[in-house]
């Protein structure tokens, strides 16, 4: 078990390196000078010349890249010239607001999910599975900022029952919680469907109702529990898109989380914000799959770590 | 273990809120018409005023990197003062209650008495200098307004004495952006995010880019706001704002995009008031760079303009047509005669230059330059191509657009510039200069007006020269300069005492709510 984690903490940090390393190229390469989004479209070559040596931005890329990864790794992301504070610090306060949506989104996800999988498997091959089928399809093929856009319209605008905006209630996060969540309740629905009428055939099954143990307890206690292990796998990725897409769902419903922070830095070249934010959900990505792998063992004891 | 429990009990409340708004939701979806006042969940209630500014307050520190956006002056001027005020043609009084010129280049100030910050330290004229040194001194956007700033001598409490190097007219003007905090906090506070000021409101949170929460400061020396507090959210989605206005989660938003203006006035519960604003777009032409650098050639794509069915069938009532190069609610602003609308006469004179086989040319701008930028620059290059001049659209990035036009790599480019003091100074004396070189224009004449209007603080001097060069500027055709953009504030009806800003910083001192 020490070995395995041991080697799996090594590709975590192999691959937050390699995100550093890459977010760090392709914001150098993208045209657009700091220096000149400070000083406003006034300012004097001197003043661009004096500020671009105090930002570093003289130094050649390598020099440049050197001292980055010196002070990333001492957790030092600079200084946000937007917001005049530590860049971390920055996106950290915005954080929780990130993980909360994400959070309610996994669980409205994880609870319309199965029990849109469960009654599409209980009634295979009816109508009411196959509109289930049929939904979650079309909740996968549309664009999370289209929802979003629609569900503030019909929820905000028309009906006024819900706010567009976060402030501060928990019903200001039912818009955006279900903007995030809508396009993956298909998805999860459909992963538990399969799950459940594969192990609907196992032997196991038939030999629970063969004791004479009810429909609904073979159901629920057995093959519930068992469709769990390929699906959590699946949710901890999920977790990730949720960070992920909340860029956009963010930015729809002003809801002050890392993503909007992250498009106002790119616009700005904000580049120690920009680089904090995308280093910190890489770490949150990677951490999810990490800890995604040690449940998988907790969860199927007959699963081989080496092999996992 | 208090902490716990507070966290615990908001968010009961915030469930039961939850709860109460499911329950009621059959009689909102029957019994409310779209738009009626209190329908919103967040309506009601002795809560803070809201207003949504369409732009992010990032730093609150006003000497900072972000000191002239014009969200950070709209939060600056509510938490701090300024020594003088500008009414839109002379200055009045601040802090200072009174001021006096005893040379060219000395400037007295008088400063108004008992004057408290808002950690109740007394104002005096240690403050000011201490305040306006750190403005001079500072590496921000505002650096060239303070260059020619010589001394700051505070020789008594209440008295505060600047002396320029130069004869400097725009001095009181530029003071309305310089504001002062307490000596005290300088160097020590965290300015950025735990500003303290003596203005009518005092910061009780910050979160940068998202929230700015402010309360009335008590003992306000121009009285004190009445309204429970003031809270200035980001919301970054435009159609998001506007659905927030209507259902009352915002009481005041600004700037209304145009092609939701007249959605909005038939809304219920909701006004509009607007103002002439100081907000433009405007087209340069690289006037270094040929074909451009023949007036011929500029004044012809003049002429190949609709301006006015452009402006109109775009912006409504949201923008008005320019008759010079700054809008007229700016200080030295003097109309001109249009140019005519003449296709024909611009291929003759296209012709004339000897570009009678047409002209292949880009045009460069970013897309959240302005409301409907993209749509304005699409009209203007279909215009042309009527007339033999093919334009390559380039819409690009803000960054990328900034680094070309300060390296004068474009040919045509088009963007809304703000006149941030409301004076001609800001926009002709800053960017038409030959040594600002902005747009490749150089005209001695014009040199030595703009610099003549910077010296003199005569202010019907300034506004007879501004004249002269708004003359210049418009005969000798260095840009288009379509519209002026309206300053467009959208209203609960239940906002009282609102008064609109040109310059998208309202004073929220005297707002009230009924209801």
């Amino acid at each position: 078990m020490t070995a395995y984690l041991g080697r799996r903490l090594a590709q975590a940090l192999l691959q937050i390196w390699g995100a550093i390393t890459i977010v760090f190229i392709a914001l150098r390469v993208l045209p657009g000078d700091p220096a000149e989004l400070i000083l406003g479209s006034q300012a004097t070559p001197e003043a661009l010349e004096e500020l671009r040596g105090n930002l570093g931005l003289d130094e050649p890329l390598l020099v440049q890249y050197a001292t980055h990864m010196r002070d990333v790794v001492a957790l030092d992301f600079g200084h946000s010239w937007r917001q005049s504070v530590n860049a971390l610090d920055a996106c950290l306060e915005r954080l929780g607001s990130t993980l909360s949506l994400s959070a309610w989104a996994m669980v409205i996800t994880i609870v319309l999910g199965f029990a849109a999988g469960s009654f599409a498997a209980r009634r295979a091959n009816t109508w009411a599975d196959h509109l289930v089928s049929v939904s979650s399809l079309v909740g996968q093929a549309l664009p999370p900022f289209w929802i979003g856009i629609m569900l503030s319209l019909i929820f905000a605008r028309w009906l006024q029952i819900l706010p567009s905006t976060a402030d501060g209630t928990m019903v200001s996060l039912l818009l955006p919680a279900f903007t995030l969540a809508l396009p993956f309740v298909g998805w999860l629905g459909r992963l538990v469907r399969t799950g459940i009428l594969e192990e609907m055939n196992q032997d196991y099954v038939r030999t629970a109702h063969a004791k004479g143990m009810s429909h609904r307890v073979v159901f629920y206690i057995h093959v519930l529990r068992n469709t769990l292990v390929p699906v959590v796998t699946m949710l901890g990725l999920l977790m990730g898109y949720f960070i992920a897409n909340g860029v956009i769902v963010e930015v729809i419903f002003a809801w002050p989380g890392i993503g909007s922070l992250l498009i106002d830095s790119i616009t700005f070249r904000d580049y120690a914000v920009v680089e904090a934010v995308l280093t910190v959900i890489t770490v949150c990505y990677i951490l999810l799959n990490l800890l995604v792998d040690v449940l998988y063992v907790y969860l199927d004891p007959r699963i081989q770590l080496e092999n996992a | 273990m208090t902490a716990t429990e507070g966290v615990g009990r908001r968010r009961f409340l915030s469930l039961l809120g939850a709860g109460a708004a499911g329950a009621s939701l059959p009689g909102l979806v029957t019994g409310c018409a779209p738009g009626g006042k209190g329908t919103g969940p967040a309506a009601g209630g002795n809560r803070p005023l809201s207003a949504a500014f369409y732009q992010a307050i990032n730093d609150l520190d006003p000497h900072g990197a972000s000191a002239v956006d014009e969200a950070s002056l709209l939060a600056n001027r509510q938490i701090y003062d300024t020594l003088v005020a500008w009414d839109g043609a002379k200055a009045t009084p601040g802090l200072a209650t009174s001021w006096r010129q005893p040379d060219e280049t000395t400037w007295e100030f008088t400063l108004r008495d008992g004057v408290v910050f808002h950690d109740g330290s007394k104002l005096t004229s240690a403050d000011v200098k201490a305040s306006l040194e750190r403005l001079a001194a500072s590496d921000g956007p505002q650096k060239p307004l303070w260059s020619t700033v010589d001394t700051i001598k505070a020789p008594d409490p209440s008295t505060i004495t600047i002396t320029t190097k130069e004869p400097v007219g725009t001095l009181l003007v530029n003071l309305t952006l310089a504001f002062i905090l307490p000596a005290a906090q300088i160097g020590k506070g965290d300015l950025s995010r735990k500003a303290i000021g003596s203005g009518p409101f005092a910061v009780e949170s910050f979160t940068p880019s998202s929230q700015l929460l402010l309360k009335p400061a008590p003992g306000y020396w121009g009285g004190a706001s009445k309204l429970a507090g003031l809270r200035l959210p980001y919301i970054p989605e435009s159609s998001t704002r506007m659905t927030s206005l209507q259902n009352g989660e915002v009481d005041v938003t600004w700037i209304i995009p145009p092609d939701e203006l007249e959605r909005l006035r038939g809304v219920d519960g909701v006004k509009i008031e607007s103002k002439p604003g100081v907000n433009y777009f405007l087209t340069w032409f690289n006037c270094g760079r040929k074909p451009f650098s023949d007036p011929r050639v500029r004044r012809a794509l003049l002429h190949a303009l609709d301006i006015k069915t452009i402006v109109s069938s775009l912006y409504g009532d949201a923008a008005a047509v320019m008759d010079a190069p700054i809008p007229s609610a700016v200080f030295g602003h003097a109309p001109q005669k249009p140019y005519a609308y003449d296709p024909d006469l611009a291929r003759r004179e296209l012709a004339e230059a000897g570009h009678g086989s047409g002209i292949r040319t880009s045009m460069m701008w970013f897309k959240d330059t302005g409301p409907l930028a993209t749509e304005l620059a699409q009209s203007i290059i279909s215009a042309w191509a009527k007339v033999g001049v093919v334009v390559e659209p380039q819409q690009i990035e803000k960054a990328a657009w900034l680094k070309r036009l300060t390296a004068l790599d474009w040919d045509i480019e088009l963007q809304v510039n703000t006149v941030t003091t409301g004076d001609a100074d800001y926009t002709l004396g800053r960017l038409y200069t030959s040594e600002a070189n902005r747009m490749g224009y150089a005209n001695k004449e014009l040199d030595g007006l703009l610099a003549k209007a910077k010296a003199t603080s005569d202010q019907d001097e300034r506004k007879s020269l501004y004249g002269r060069a708004c003359e210049i500027i418009w005969r000798d055709a260095v840009g288009v300069f379509p519209a002026a953009l309206a300053a467009t504030y959208g209203l609960r009806s239940s906002v009282a005492g609102f008064v609109p800003a040109a310059n998208s910083q309202p004073e929220f001192r005297t707002v009230s709510t009924t209801g």
